[in-house]
């Protein structure tokens, strides 16, 4: 890192000249860091594709005597792939859409209707938006044990939403300041009621904040793994980051399988993330980053 | 940068249009508001009430009232809640210097027009996509005392006086567990620094070029200022994040060596759920959640202070 450090000229477009010894110093300095950072996913790979005695006896970086690719199909087996992924896939689908509608519902209204109280309203959801999730956990759980709801993949969802919208309204809200208000006047003066204004202009306009979000929730939705070891029990109900840890026992870890379970349960999240990497860059600011 | 664009445009105007009151809004924020108020704000307060009581958080026994013993406990009896803040607070420090600087590096760099710039982001980007959780995972083998990667590189280049229990020995733990922390951490701040630069005024660089501003000068007088909301965003998100610190501890370590690796969050989730101590839990989570609005509060004003001039 240090020969990034020492070239001030990264922070420029460098000139055009015969040679340009900085910018070559700098790309190397750039990619042998990147192959740094793709170590460990090469590594992971190299293990998931030996057998347990490859793994005993050759290094972790060396190509594996046998590949082999039985490890997937263990890793499916023992990590009870189809199942965690589904109850995974099937939280995330309904909590991810769910969440970003009401959100962005909630901060439309603070954001562009005029009320009492909804300044304070607004600061007492942004703080929420940074709290760390673990100061509530015990009286979380004792809150869903009396609604009948622990070990409930549907339940699991409401304190998800709870946990994940107010970071987007947050967002949402300092995009919908920004927009104009003439568009919202003359959609007034041709007689648009406050939904269509919210559901026809505002909302089309904030797509790229949306699909920011959207990326962004997925993600941690599939990730997220305090509240579920807490309010899940049953491996029936196992999202992906238990299952995760369930390839840990007494009798260790069979690491071969664990790693292939590992690169195929990443693969719906690098999916989403590609699809929509476009509008993440841009939208990652947008309601953080102010002119 | 668009949304950045309109943001500015859109502040010149600062009055929401009409003025319908609490009856056209209710309608919007309702959902939003019970399922925060329920499941997200009454358990956080609800921590703040349980550290006044004694219980083992059995539904047969009642919470007895001890007023502030799980406080007095918690700075002379717990040996573990030093450690735990003290860590936590190392951890807040160093992802603040660490991640950050490499983050902003790497966005530097791959801000100019160079070879392979798109495979080296996303090279950068995509741990932070993986659950923490599978990073332990992943990270816990690298670091196995006898097959681990880290181990086999150092016996292999006749280092073996070097080579340790990474994550079993007091000494190293926290650092070992640092060290995967900052790769899985970077490619998120790099991602907002990519966007930042992107508002760094091209003309103001060429200016700067024209008046014989050097590369360093430059990067000071242009690009640190543009940078500086972002970086106000990233620094705020690293603290967040950094006291949230929980997945990675309790999948490489769960805590250990001997409570050595222990932080706030997996402290209070500790003494909630394994000593069956709810009481101390609420205790550590509600020093947890003051020191977090001592942080997130000043940066709320400040953030949404802008709004009203």
């Amino acid at each position: 890192m240090t020969a990034i450090a020492s070239s001030p000229q990264l922070a420029t477009h460098t000139r055009k000249r015969p040679v340009d010894w900085t910018g070559i110093a700098l790309w190397i300095a750039l990619a042998v860091t990147a192959l740094l950072w793709f170590l460990p996913l090469f590594l992971m790979f190299m293990t998931s594709v030996k057998s347990k005695a490859d793994l005993n006896t050759s290094a972790m970086w060396a190509l594996p005597g046998t590949w082999e690719w039985g490890n997937y199909a263990d890793a499916l087996d023992v990590g009870n792939f189809w199942v965690t992924a589904g109850n995974s896939l099937l939280i995330a689908a309904i909590k991810v859409p769910l969440g970003l509608a009401i959100a962005a519902a909630c901060a439309f209204a603070l954001a562009r209707i005029r009320f009492r109280g909804a300044r304070s309203l607004m600061l007492l959801i942004a703080i929420g938006s940074m709290v760390p999730i673990q100061i509530g956990l015990g009286p979380l759980f004792n809150t869903m044990l009396n609604l009948d709801l622990l070990d409930s993949k549907f339940g699991l969802i409401l304190p998800y939403l709870a946990f994940g919208i107010p970071y987007q309204i947050f967002v949402l809200y300092g995009f919908f300041r920004g927009i104009p208000h003439e568009l919202e006047e003359s959609a007034r003066i041709d007689g648009s009621g406050t939904f269509r204004i919210f559901w026809q202009i505002i909302l089309p306009l904030a797509k790229p904040a949306l699909a920011a979000l959207f990326v962004l929730d997925f993600v941690a939705t599939w990730n997220e793994y305090a509240m579920a070891t807490t309010l899940l029990r049953s491996q029936s109900n196992w999202t992906i980051p238990l299952a995760v840890q369930g390839f840990s026992t007494q009798h260790g870890t069979d690491y071969g399988p664990l790693n292939a379970f590992i690169f195929m349960s990443a693969i719906p999240v690098l999916i989403v993330y590609l699809l929509f990497q476009r509008y993440f860059v841009q939208g990652a600011l947008a309601g953080a980053v102010k002119g | 940068m668009t949304t950045v664009n309109i943001i500015t445009q859109g502040r010149r105007k600062r009055r929401p249009f009409g003025s319908q009151g609490v009856g056209t809004a209710a309608p919007y924020i309702i959902p939003a508001l019970l399922l925060y108020g329920w499941f997200l704000l009454y358990p956080m307060l609800d921590s703040i009430r349980l550290s006044f009581y004694q219980w083992s958080g059995f539904r047969t026994e009642t919470p007895t009232w001890v007023g502030l013993d799980n406080y007095k406990r918690l700075f002379t009896e717990d040996a573990v809640f030093p450690t735990a803040l003290l860590n936590s607070v190392i951890w807040v420090v160093l992802s603040l210097i660490l991640p950050t600087v490499i983050a902003l590096l790497m966005a530097l760099g791959l801000n100019q027009k160079i070879i392979g710039r798109n495979v080296m982001r996303a090279i950068f980007y995509i741990p932070a996509v993986f659950a923490s959780i599978t990073v332990a995972a992943m990270w816990r083998w690298i670091y196995n005392p006898t097959l681990g990667f880290v181990n086999q590189l150092l016996e292999a280049v006749g280092l073996e006086s070097w080579t340790q229990s990474w994550l079993g020995d007091p000494k190293f733990a926290l650092a070992s567990i640092f060290v995967a922390n900052i790769w899985q951490a970077v490619g998120f701040s790099m991602v907002l620094f990519l966007a930042g630069l992107q508002t760094v005024p091209e003309e103001l660089m060429e200016a700067a070029k024209l008046d014989g501003a050097n590369a360093w000068q430059r990067f000071r007088a242009v690009t640190v200022p543009a940078l500086r909301p972002t970086t106000v965003v990233v620094i705020i998100l690293t603290i967040i994040n950094s006291l949230k610190v929980f997945d990675l501890v309790v999948g490489m370590t769960g805590g250990g060596p001997a409570q050595s690796t222990q932080v706030l969050a997996l402290w209070s989730y500790t003494q909630s759920f394994t000593n069956h101590q709810f009481g101390m839990g609420g205790a550590v989570a509600t020093v947890l959640l003051i020191v977090t609005l001592a942080i997130v509060i000043p940066y709320m004003a400040w953030s949404l202070k802008g709004e009203d001039k």
